[in-house]
């Protein structure tokens, strides 16, 4: 008995390595591939030549020199952001405006003020998001602070969330057991924040849905053909009428591609990663994402690291559903046309209904499939859904409601595949 | 080895590919001949669980081959006559694989596919990938793969179409030589590639089978007479519109002629043996004056 199994195992091992063999041997696996790296490549290059610094003749200077100045510069502000140290941001910004360079009008003079407030712009950022109302965002805002406004910065996220919960626009959109999970969601994030140089986390955030939406297209476009294949190339007639051609070696089939997209995926977003913050630095991986201005207003208390985390395996599920939905079209269809559609379909669906406007509308399209490929928006969102009598956000519910349905399609493909007709 | 079909008939949207078959075969060469859209892949195919009958079963031993599933499939070999592949494998790589989803052990895989490789005479080209070969080492390689679970079921669907005439002959010969304690069911469209090798012809005409048996027997049973008719060109052109003509041969004084027919063409015409040409041509055949391509 132990021996048969052995066996079996073996020889589900075989099958799997020539259905391995079949997607890596192709025409179109292979250009897929070269197209991926030239996108991490392009990719690469844009999340690190966004960074710069402002040099003393006020030139814009980007890229691989920018960055060790860049980090020196941010690092002088690194530490507990305190309300002595917002005050000696807003003080600091205050005697630079007023310098000859701050108040000239030339491009040039005011290109070299602003290079002397790099060091601390990501608070800068930050008290504009804390000074402007919860849906405005006034770039000059800061520069109208005095010192003393430096004790409002942290009350200001939770005061701001509740003006606009009082607007009666929201009104309809949240109750008041929702208004009060979302307040005690800010409340909840600790304070103050630990500031530090995070510019790799920044760029990686910023550039991560790129990949990955990307890779997820690439990666359907070759699981696409993977079912079809048998039927365009032929090999349907003896493939179907072999004795595990109804079986295992469907499921090898199945195997196959699981295995392709998961190594396809994370050696892309390790490569990516490693590059990334191999260059920029990973150094603030334990800051709250609160301290990038773009999630100031999340609802979540996560590190950066835990961001990455979260936007890695979410993307992984999206990835691995994508893949899951053209293989299924594709065994059923015979087709990798209509197969490869399906992706591009979803994806695009909000730009078709999302014009509606509608609140409900939004909040459906939240919880679509592709929001998985893109979860730093999800931290952002304010989409309320009762899970079981409880509240929850779009975060809590996509990861595991896309998991449960990537699994439940691999019985399905194998069903739908193992009794195809040959015609 | 009993395979047993029953009242079987497949219909692709109100068009009757297979109607009402039925027809016993047990380990032997059966020859299934018919013309272009006679049903006989569509047979075949269902023979293979590729397709389900719309109505009737067939029985391998007494049981529903559609039951049986893997267990049935264990026991065939199909050469699809279109047959597929994967073209950036090598042909052993194709043959490994082939031998995997067949459920035979990657040890036993080995030893069979370096051995069928020398049966079809393709050892010298186990590492070229199978869209380089040609048509004739396609459809070895197509026999290999077939062969490679040692099936006893073993269906061949037009194996010998598309290949030259000594490509032709070694092929039938191979076949002939497979064919030893198992059952081969071979369709084609050329009487000569199973005159000699099929213990059994099956004729089918539009989804049915018109008749079966021997081939002395089916020669004996052909509903025609074979008349052999020399005659003046004039003459010959309008006695050939009338009869089903076997053949036509221009001879000096005119032209010789091979006309089945129930009764004598023409005082002047001999008798002569049928054989399974004249059986095909007997069914399946059109009077010339229908196809003038004869002439
Ligand atoms: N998938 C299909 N859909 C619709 N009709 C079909 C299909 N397959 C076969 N047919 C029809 O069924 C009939 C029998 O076709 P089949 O291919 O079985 O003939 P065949 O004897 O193998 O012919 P050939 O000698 O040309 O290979 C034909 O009329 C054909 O048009
Ligand atoms: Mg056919």
């Amino acid at each position: 008995m132990y021996f048969y199994l052995i066996l079996e195992r073996k020889r589900g091992k075989t099958m799997l390595y020539y259905e391995w063999k079949k997607i890596l041997v192709k025409k179109g696996t292979k250009m897929a591939l070269l197209v991926l790296a030239a996108v991490l490549a392009a990719t690469c290059y844009f999340a690190i030549h966004d960074v710069y610094y402002v040099d003393d003749n006020g030139e814009h200077v980007y890229g691989l020199p920018a960055i060790s100045r860049l980090r020196e510069m941010k690092k002088e502000w690194s530490g507990p952001l305190t309300e002595e140290v917002i005050e000696k941001v807003i003080a600091e910004n205050r005697r630079i405006n007023d310098t000859k360079e701050g108040r000239a009008d030339d491009v040039q003079s005011s290109n070299i003020a602003y290079g002397w407030k790099l060091g601390f712009h990501d608070i800068y950022y930050l008290l504009m998001r804390s000074f402007c109302k919860f849906r405005e965002a006034d770039y000059y805002k800061p520069n109208s602070l005095m010192p003393e406004d430096a004790r409002y910065f942290y009350g200001n996220r939770v005061r701001s969330l509740q003006e606009w919960l009082e607007e009666p626009e929201q009104e309809y959109r949240f109750d008041d057991e929702e208004r009060a999970w979302l307040i005690g969601r800010y409340e909840a994030v600790e304070t103050p924040f630990y500031y530090d140089y995070a510019d790799g986390w920044k760029q990686l955030f910023a550039f991560a849905s790129t990949v990955i939406m990307l890779m997820m297209l690439v990666l359907a476009f070759v699981c696409a053909s993977i079912f079809s294949g048998e039927f365009q190339q032929k090999a349907d007639a003896v493939f179907f009428s072999s004795c595990h051609g109804r079986g295992k070696a469907v499921a090898a089939k199945l195997g196959a591609a699981f295995l392709f997209v998961t190594v396809v995926y994370f050696v892309t977003v390790l490569l990516y990663s490693v590059i990334v913050l191999g260059i920029l630095g990973a150094d603030g991986a334990d800051l709250p994402i609160q301290t990038n201005h773009v999630s100031w207003k999340s609802l979540y208390s996560l590190t950066n690291f835990q961001q990455y985390l979260l936007i890695v395996f979410g993307g992984y599920i999206g990835t691995l559903f994508f893949s899951l939905l053209t293989m299924l079209v594709s065994a059923r269809t015979k087709s990798a046309v209509l197969a490869v559609i399906v992706p591009f379909f979803i994806l695009f669906l909000p730009s078709f209904v999302g014009g509606a406007d509608m609140f409900w509308v939004d909040k459906v399209l939240a919880l679509m499939p592709d929001r998985l490929l893109d979860m730093k928006q999800c931290i952002s969102y304010f989409y309320l859904y009762r899970v079981g009598g409880r509240i929850a956000g779009s975060l809590h519910i996509l990861p595991g409601l896309y998991s449960l349905l990537s699994v439940l399609l691999f019985p399905v493909i194998y069903a739908v595949y193992r009794r195809m007709q040959v015609k | 080895m009993e395979l047993k079909i029953e009242n079987v008939t497949k219909t692709f949207q109100k068009t009757p590919a297979v109607t009402h078959l039925n027809y016993t075969m047990e380990n032997g060469v059966y020859g299934l001949l018919g013309l272009n859209g006679a049903g006989k892949t569509t047979l075949m195919r269902m023979l293979c669980t590729l397709l389900k009958p719309t109505e009737g079963r067939i029985l391998c031993n007494g049981a529903d081959i559609f039951r049986m599933g893997a267990d049935y499939r264990k026991l065939l070999g199909y050469l699809p006559q279109d047959f597929g592949f994967y073209p950036d494998f090598t042909v052993k790589d194709y043959l490994m694989y082939i031998a995997s989803i067949k459920g035979v052990h990657k040890a036993v895989a080995k030893k069979r596919v370096g051995e069928l490789l020398v049966r079809v005479g393709l050892t010298k080209a186990e590492n070229k990938k199978m869209r380089k070969l040609s048509g004739g080492m396609k459809r070895r390689a197509g026999i290999a793969q077939a062969m490679i679970n040692h099936p006893e079921i073993l269906i061949l669907d037009e194996p010998t179409s598309g290949l030259d005439p000594n490509e032709r002959i070694r092929f039938r010969n191979l076949i002939s030589e497979l064919a030893q304690d198992r059952l081969v069911l071979l369709s084609t469209h050329i009487v000569s590639d199973v005159e000699s090798i099929a213990n059994e012809i099956l004729l089918m005409k539009e989804g049915e089978l018109v008749h079966a048996g021997s081939p002395e027997k089916i020669i004996a049973d052909i509903p025609d007479k074979v008349w052999k008719l020399s005659l003046g060109r004039e003459e010959a052109v309008s006695c050939a519109r009338q009869y089903k003509t076997a053949n036509a041969r221009s001879t000096p004084s005119g032209m010789e002629l091979r006309i089945l027919s129930a009764e004598k063409p023409h005082p002047e015409a001999v008798e002569e043996m049928p054989g399974l040409e004249d059986v095909f041509l007997s069914y399946f055949g059109e009077k010339a004056g229908e196809d003038d391509a004869v002439l």
